[in-house]
């Protein structure tokens, strides 16, 4: 009895380190980047209280990225209402756009959480070749989804995802 | 006993766990390959590829674990792609580095990425898509002694396609938030951050003989740069400043004068919801900073000056780029975004955003030194220039609007006219200013949630006659029509003509297939030879003629 009782412990254990294995991708919490203001913040301080957040690499000069973030403009509201989703979008602009980026996100009246990553640091860390690149980040900090590219209705598709994550799904087979 | 057995068993496969944690980390990594098949084809000037197959690749992998983190890339040219360096062709580890992160500093020994504020004095970059990388090898410090305070610090010499550059590097730079460091200011609306940096390069003597008198150039083996910048929020308001100066650089780029340069970069915005303006200026003189003195193009940089002005995207309005001007340049940029409210008659159902952009590249002012008759002579001090006073000489002018409007719930348009002026000078060739007028389209139907139909139509005009040796003068024509199938597929078919000039088509069809992180894009036609231009530097591109392939990938 007591051998089983081991045995089942063992095997649990083995389960348990397995799974430990087979871990998500997390978001690197190290990573210095800029406020709209020119603080200065760790990627730790990245969270949605507990709730899955969308991060999404972006530049001035992106017809794309614009693009996304201007529909997803749109429908924001009806979003963060429904599922409390919050959109960080990181500008990977250098000193040619960096000064531009305060100026659009406001004229543009996006309502993200916006942050600037001049020297790509968080680009590079994350494995971002171009953008747009979007991340689906679920409550533990783990990267659940990603894809790059953007086409109008893909908003649909990301925000089916994202209220997936909030069921607990696991999507990362999804497309 | 057996339960004692039973806790040493749960101890040790905890330990083994919490080790297995220690000990797993993460691995991450992304790759991209780009393949080419191009032909001979005279009447637009692509050569033949006796190759036939090129290929750059790209691999990436990175392990993290707790603060430590550390990676590898490998890269392969075999043969490089039309356009990029010779010097690239080969394989091999061309980045390394392993960093180490802790409470309150960061080491990073092998290569690495930095800059010191905006980059007047010291940056250090990738962009694959030009084939430049001035990646650093050496030791990279930063230090955060309290929050608020960032003091870096480095040394090391700079890539060489595969090698490194002559010269040593070394840098240190402090960023200070006030609002951080005075408790008082804590919860300020006003939000102060100031910051300096010093960069010195160290280069072995060489012999330069002057032209004019066969004397050995006395060379400085040492040569400094500082800034001092700042950074200012009240609210809606924003200003940023940053003034560089560099001793004493006889190199190629200036034609080995002893004059010092300077540089000075100021810009200031206003932002509410629904309107933003950001208004530029600066002013360079004589900052073209490399590791080695003596080595034209584009590579061994240590600093990074962007070109004043927007970076457009639409083919035929980014056909004539403005490209910095690190010997002399004085530019001013106004930018405005405003977003029309819904409802409102201008506004219509959705709303309206407007977008504005001017930009002015002028040269500086450079009189010549007392008792001589020229401007820039190698072995003097070179020029004298009036710091407040702009030069005569026009190098780039851009005035666009954008206005872009969602139709109904299925379309958008986007309507962009462009003035664009360019002297040839950028590109260090002679001839007129050509001014041109350029018109763009830009039409999105949404057919369902699934098919998107996406056309561009865009108009170039210029006063200038088509000349055969550029293939880009005269008038253009573009269509584009994009389908995509939700973000997974899309076909794309373009055709841009010179319609007076070459009445050459450059014709082109792409698919691509997107899987999450990974992208696989095919296209088929023409490459017209020209500038890639990003962040004003500029790579020349060939014309070719042929297949593209190129997969990208990251996990």
């Amino acid at each position: 009895m007591k051998k089983l009782l081991v045995s089942a412990l063992a095997l649990f254990l083995s389960i348990g380190v397995f799974a430990q294995e087979a871990k998500k991708s997390v978001l690197p919490d190290n990573i210095s980047v800029k406020t709209l203001d020119g603080k200065t913040v760790q990627t730790s301080a990245f969270n949605n209280d507990g709730k899955p957040y969308i991060l999404s690499f972006w530049a001035t000069w992106c017809k794309p990225c614009l693009r996304e973030l201007n529909t997803i403009k749109e429908v924001y509201e009806e979003w963060q209402e429904e599922t409390g989703v919050k959109i960080i979008a990181v500008s990977i602009d250098d000193a040619r756009g960096a000064s531009r980026v305060k100026p659009l996100v406001n004229g543009s009246g996006w309502e993200y959480e916006v942050y600037i990553d001049q020297n790509q640091d968080l680009k590079r860390a994350m494995n971002v070749v171009n953008v747009p690149h979007t991340f689906i980040i679920n409550g533990n900090g783990e990267i659940v989804w990603q894809h790059t590219s953007f086409v109008e209705g893909s908003e649909e598709e990301l925000i089916e995802l994202v209220k997936k994550v909030m069921n607990g799904e696991d999507i990362s087979e999804s497309k | 006993m057996k339960r004692l057995f039973l806790l040493l068993l749960v101890v040790a496969v905890t330990i083994e766990l919490q080790a297995q944690n220690l000990g797993g980390g993460q691995v991450t990594g992304n790759f991209q390959i780009d393949a080419q098949l191009s032909r001979q084809d005279s009447s637009i000037g692509a050569e033949d590829v006796p190759q036939k197959l090129l290929s750059n690749v790209f691999a990436n992998l990175l392990y993290t674990n707790g603060g430590f983190s550390a990676g590898i890339r490998f890269e392969s040219y075999l043969d490089p792609l039309l356009g990029f360096n010779s010097q690239y062709k080969g394989a091999g580890i061309a980045n390394k580095f392993m960093s180490y992160q802790g409470d309150m500093f960061e080491i990073t020994a092998g290569n690495f990425y930095e800059q010191y504020g905006s980059g007047l004095i010291f940056r250090s970059y990738e962009d694959r898509n030009l084939g430049l990388d001035n990646a650093m090898m050496g030791v990279n410090v930063k230090i955060r002694p309290m929050d608020g305070i960032i003091i870096k610090t480095m040394v090391g010499k700079q890539r060489y396609y595969w090698d490194y550059g002559k010269g040593l590097v070394r840098g240190i730079d402090g960023e200070f938030s006030l609002n951080s460091i005075i408790k008082k200011f804590e919860e300020s609306k006003t939000r102060v951050t100031l910051g300096a940096g010093f960069v010195s390069k160290y280069e072995e003597d060489q012999t330069i003989l002057a032209p004019t008198d066969g004397f050995k150039l006395n060379l400085p083996l040492n040569v400094g740069a500082g800034s001092f910048r700042m950074d200012l929020a009240h609210g809606n308001w924003g200003l940023q400043a940053e003034y560089a100066i560099k001793s004493q650089d006889p190199n190629v780029l200036n034609n080995y004068i002893y004059k010092g340069g300077n540089a000075l970069f100021v810009s200031a915005s206003y932002s509410q919801k629904g309107l933003g303006i950001n208004l530029q200026a600066k002013r360079i003189d004589n900052m073209g900073f490399k590791s080695e003195r003596s080595l034209a193009g584009e590579m061994l940089y240590i600093n990074y000056i962007p070109a004043m002005s927007k970076q457009h995207t639409y083919a035929l309005m980014a056909l004539y780029p403005a490209i910095t001007q690190v010997n002399g340049e004085m530019g001013i940029q106004a930018d405005v975004t405003y977003s029309i409210k819904k409802g409102t008659l201008l506004g219509g159902k959705y709303g309206t955003t407007l977008k504005m952009n001017y930009s002015q590249i002028m040269s500086i002012d450079k009189q010549p030194l007392e008792g001589s008759t020229t401007i820039g002579e190698m072995g003097t001090n070179g020029y004298t220039s009036n710091f407040f006073k702009v030069g005569d000489e026009l190098y780039y002018q851009d005035f666009n609007v954008e206005i872009s409007k969602k139709l109904s719930k299925k379309s958008k348009l986007a309507l962009t006219y462009a003035y664009i002026a360019f002297n040839p000078i950028m590109e260090n060739e002679h001839g007129d200013i050509h001014y041109n007028n350029v018109v763009v389209a830009d039409y999105t139907y949404k057919m369902n949630s699934k098919n998107v139909l996406r056309g561009e139509l865009q108009w170039l005009k210029s006063n200038i006659e088509y000349f055969d040796e550029d293939k880009r003068s005269g008038d253009w024509l573009m269509a584009l029509v994009e389908w995509n199938f939700t973000s997974a597929f899309f076909l794309s078919v373009s055709d841009q003509y010179n319609y007076n000039g070459s009445k050459e088509h450059y014709y082109n069809v792409s698919v691509g297939y997107t899987h999450n992180t990974t992208r696989l894009q095919i296209g088929y036609g023409k490459q017209r030879k020209g500038l890639l231009c990003i962040g004003g530097v500029c790579r020349e591109v060939p014309a070719s003629n042929g297949l593209m392939i190129s997969l990208t990938s990251s996990f």
